[in-house]
């Protein structure tokens, strides 16, 4: 893949990914990457991307969309005690999407079910491919 | 987080959720992350000494819709604790909410620390 013409810019990323992989074949993502985990996925007319926050709040998370980025922040916070074993990553997180094609940015929603955050970004109408019919002459 | 490789029975990712203990005076909180997971998908069991905790991740997806970039899956939670004699084991409470399972483990009554009042004589 040299130019990718889809709905994100990922390229610095996706090049470490495959840096990362050749390195170290076995290593499965999970926990490696950063915090939240997100996938991306895409139909025709929608973006979705989905994190899993287990314990966060939509109250705990701010959501911002400018020209060319989703920004996901928000802060994790544990209870305070005692800790006997500490192995869920607490505190403050931000990930930013790139997107690549113009989006309704008037209606993204946003929910949280089950600790899995999910951000619907409908595309705008100027980014759907059009069939142009070419009349043979 | 430690990851067992894919099953092949299973088709699915195993995952050993990431917990969290807090000790306090009356007993120990468990905080489990288990993203995706509803109360319906969740099994707890106590074998004598054993707590076992099993749960499967599923996410739905929009009709036609297509993954660009994926970091995390669907899978089978699955951890296994060994509790101290002194949790009271009748008294286990657990609670399920967005995404993280609470389970508080009481100490037993006669193991709570007592204090003893010194008579001068």
């Amino acid at each position: 893949m040299v130019i990718d013409f889809g709905s994100f810019y990922n390229f610095p990323y996706e090049f470490d990914k495959i840096f990362h992989d050749v390195f170290n074949p076995h290593h499965y993502r999970r926990g490696k990457a950063s915090y939240p985990p997100l996938n991306i996925g895409e139909d025709e007319n929608k973006i979705f991307i989905r994190a899993e926050v287990p314990g966060i709040s939509i109250d705990d998370v701010e959501i911002t969309i400018t020209a060319k980025d989703l920004v996901i922040k928000g802060e994790r916070k544990l209870p305070e005690g005692r800790y006997f074993r500490q192995e869920r990553p607490s505190g403050i997180f931000q990930r930013i999407v790139s997107i690549n094609t113009p989006v309704d940015a008037n209606n993204v929603t946003a929910s949280i079910k089950d600790g899995i955050l999910t951000i619907v970004l409908p595309k705008s109408e100027a980014s759907r491919p059009k069939k142009v019919d070419i009349a043979i002459g | 987080m430690s990851i067992e490789y894919q099953n092949d029975e299973t088709k699915l990712e195993k995952f050993s959720p990431s917990t969290d203990i807090v000790e306090s005076e009356h007993g120990f909180f468990m905080y489990m992350d288990l993203p995706g997971v509803c109360r319906e998908a969740l099994t707890i069991d106590l074998d004598e000494n054993t707590l076992i905790i099993s749960a499967k991740s599923a996410t739905t997806l929009a009709d036609d819709e297509k993954y660009i970039d994926q970091e995390f899956s669907d899978g089978e939670y699955s951890r296994r604790f060994t509790i101290a004699d002194v949790v009271d084991r009748e008294n286990i409470k657990a609670n399920l909410k967005d995404g993280v399972l609470e389970l508080f483990l009481p100490k037993k009554q006669e193991v709570k620390p007592r204090k003893i009042e010194i008579t001068s004589g």
